[in-house]
């Protein structure tokens, strides 16, 4: 069997994988999982959440052993269940997954307009928002990829910078962690809660597995994931109990949207800021576009699969870019981005993508375990170890936090409630019943006429007309 | 089972369909690779050379280091070659396996897409 001239190698695996997670919103995630439990033992959680992340990507490693392909989550799923289930979870999947740009776009706008000021507050928020969205649009649609290489420095001097950033903070701040532990915030129901919402820091480890195609053995993805998960555990979990340290109460109690910012001006002045805007610049740029990258050519491929209009296929001519798809997912992102600006419900989103998450490595957890019963012989490079317990468990807590961030209630700092979490259940219910409704009532239409189209077209192949 | 000569004359058909095609050029233009098709049927390879959008030769057997590798069955490669088949629906069931980055993916689909758009 020949191999390929260009692999991937594992640097490139956990630069891409950890590359997706880190965005502005997680700095904000890390200040509402310390608000959650204490701010000093907000480490605790992010590394439960962690934990809890590397059992679901063992799960993603097993699938993807058993299917290399781009199509990854959507073949798992139809093999394991039904072409209508894959068809209703995977653009459910990708339809809430891309609305987290409305939290991104937010609060990256916050963060340029707190630095540079064109015609004031609001518009300068405004302007920002649309412009971060329409300048990836605009790179994914000239088809311009950022290369492995780039991938690899990007990534890693972002997470070496946050490190040091970190050490330093931490160093200069002592943190009190035997008070914490003795106060009135630490508990295990409040670790499990702040866990649930730091799942959102590791929000797009996964989108490392379509890349499976472009690697010499399978199992250098779930090798990838395991390194970045971790990676990421250590990274976030300094940095937002160095954070936490650096932000006065006042600061910590305001509520701000751009923590990062006010710490990085605390720390080093304006070079602090200047240091953190670039490095939310590049966060919120990277992981958008590796987002749009990956949910464009989804939606091309469900085009040409006939369950999204045909429309959907049409190529730029002259960088075979899926353009269509590419725009629609960037009104999409703009009208969420608006209702987002105009509510100033960012934290809402944060929510939804860490419960949607959480849905998702459910429904990997329960592939494995059907795929296992459905498919014992297939030939699996990586099997997960312990029979079904992994898969089961998995299953099992990413159940208990999906329900248990229903059923909390949001606060700020200072213990105010801000909305009840039953509402990003009645949202994420309402996108589900509609991509079912689609799935139900449209696809079959689509598919229908499809088969008209090919039937009546004289097959080419000789002798086979 | 597609035997190879099938194979080839699909090749010979599928080279002619691309490279008069003026809009699947200008599209390909800067897209220069070496694929390989393998028959996991038959055990059958197959050589193709893109260079700028041009199918300047095929042939049989595994020549050089490939960019992308595509496995299928010799009946689906026979197909897919003739235009009587949908890779992207194969493609996302599994049933054909494209070793690629995911741009040269969409770049293979691209070609059976704008010359047979009703396939």
């Amino acid at each position: 069997m020949t191999e390929l001239r260009k692999v991937l190698k594992l640097r490139t695996v956990i630069s891409t994988s950890s590359g997706m997670a880190i965005a502005t919103s997680c700095y904000l995630a890390g200040i509402q999982v310390a608000t959650i439990v204490a701010g000093e033992l907000a480490w605790v959680s992010i590394l439960v959440a962690g934990f809890l992340c590397l059992l679901a990507s063992m799960c993603f490693s097993e699938l993807t052993s058993l299917y290399p392909t781009a199509a990854g989550i959507k073949l798992f799923i139809q093999n394991a269940f039904s072409e209508r289930a894959a068809i209703i979870i995977g653009m459910f999947y990708v339809l809430l997954g891309i609305s987290m740009v409305g939290a991104e776009s937010f609060l990256l706008s916050s963060v340029l307009s707190s630095s540079v000021s064109l015609l004031g507050p609001e518009f300068d928020r405004f302007f920002w928002m649309l412009f971060f969205i329409a300048f990836v649009a605009f790179i994914n649609y000239r088809g311009v990829l950022i290369t492995g290489l780039v991938q690899d420095v990007l990534t890693y001097s972002m997470i070496a910078f946050l490190l040091a950033v970190s050490v330093y903070t931490l160093w200069i701040h002592p943190v009190d962690m035997a008070a914490a532990v003795a106060g009135p915030k630490f508990s295990a129901n409040s670790v499990l809660s702040a866990a649930g919402v730091g799942v959102f820091l590791y929000v797009g480890f996964e989108w490392v597995t379509p890349l499976a195609e472009e690697t010499t053995d399978y199992r250098l993805i779930g090798r990838g994931m395991l390194f970045a998960i971790g990676l990421l555990a250590v990274t976030y979990s300094l940095f937002t109990v160095a954070m936490y340290a650096g932000l006065t109460r006042e600061q910590l109690a305001g509520g701000t949207p751009i923590p990062h910012i006010l710490f990085g001006r605390n720390l080093f002045g304006g070079a602090g800021v200047i240091l953190f805007v670039l490095m939310s610049v590049l966060a919120s740029v990277t992981s958008f576009n590796s987002g749009l990258l990956n949910t464009s050519r989804f939606a091309y491929a469900m085009g040409r699969d006939n369950v999204l209009p045909r429309m959907f296929t049409s190529l730029h001519p002259d960088h075979a870019s899926p353009r269509v798809a590419i725009l629609a997912l960037a009104l999409f992102a703009v009208a969420v981005s608006v209702v987002t600006f105009f509510t100033g419900l960012y934290l809402f989103i944060i929510l939804m993508a860490a419960a949607l998450e959480c849905f998702i490595y459910v429904v990997m957890a329960l592939c494995v375990i059907r795929l296992r019963r459905k498919r014992p012989e297939s030939e699996r490079s990586f099997k997960i170890p312990f029979g079904y317990v992994i898969p089961v468990f998995t299953a099992v807590v990413f159940t208990g936090l999906l329900l248990g961030i229903f059923a909390d209630t949001s606060r700020d700092f200072a213990g105010n409630v801000l909305f009840e979490n039953y509402w990003v259940a009645a949202v994420m219910g309402a996108f589900f019943v509609l991509t079912a409704a689609y799935a139900l009532a449209v696809v079959p239409v689509l598919k229908r006429k499809a088969a008209e189209r090919s039937g009546k077209r004289e097959r080419r192949r000789p002798g086979k007309g | 089972m597609a035997k190879k000569e099938e194979i080839l004359e699909a090749l010979a058909d599928y080279q002619v369909q691309c490279n008069e095609n003026k809009r699947l050029r200008r599209m390909q233009r800067d897209w220069s690779r070496l694929l390989h098709f393998v028959a996991e049927d038959t055990g059958d390879i197959f050589t193709m050379d893109v260079v700028k959008g041009e199918i300047v030769s095929y042939r049989p057997g595994a020549d050089g280091t490939p960019d992308v590798i595509v496995t299928a069955t010799s009946e689906d490669l026979c197909d897919m070659f003739w235009g009587d088949l949908n890779p992207s629906q194969k493609y996302l069931a599994g049933q054909i396996k494209v070793k690629a980055s995911q741009e040269d993916v969409v770049r293979l689909d691209a070609i059976t897409m704008i010359i047979w758009p009703d396939v």
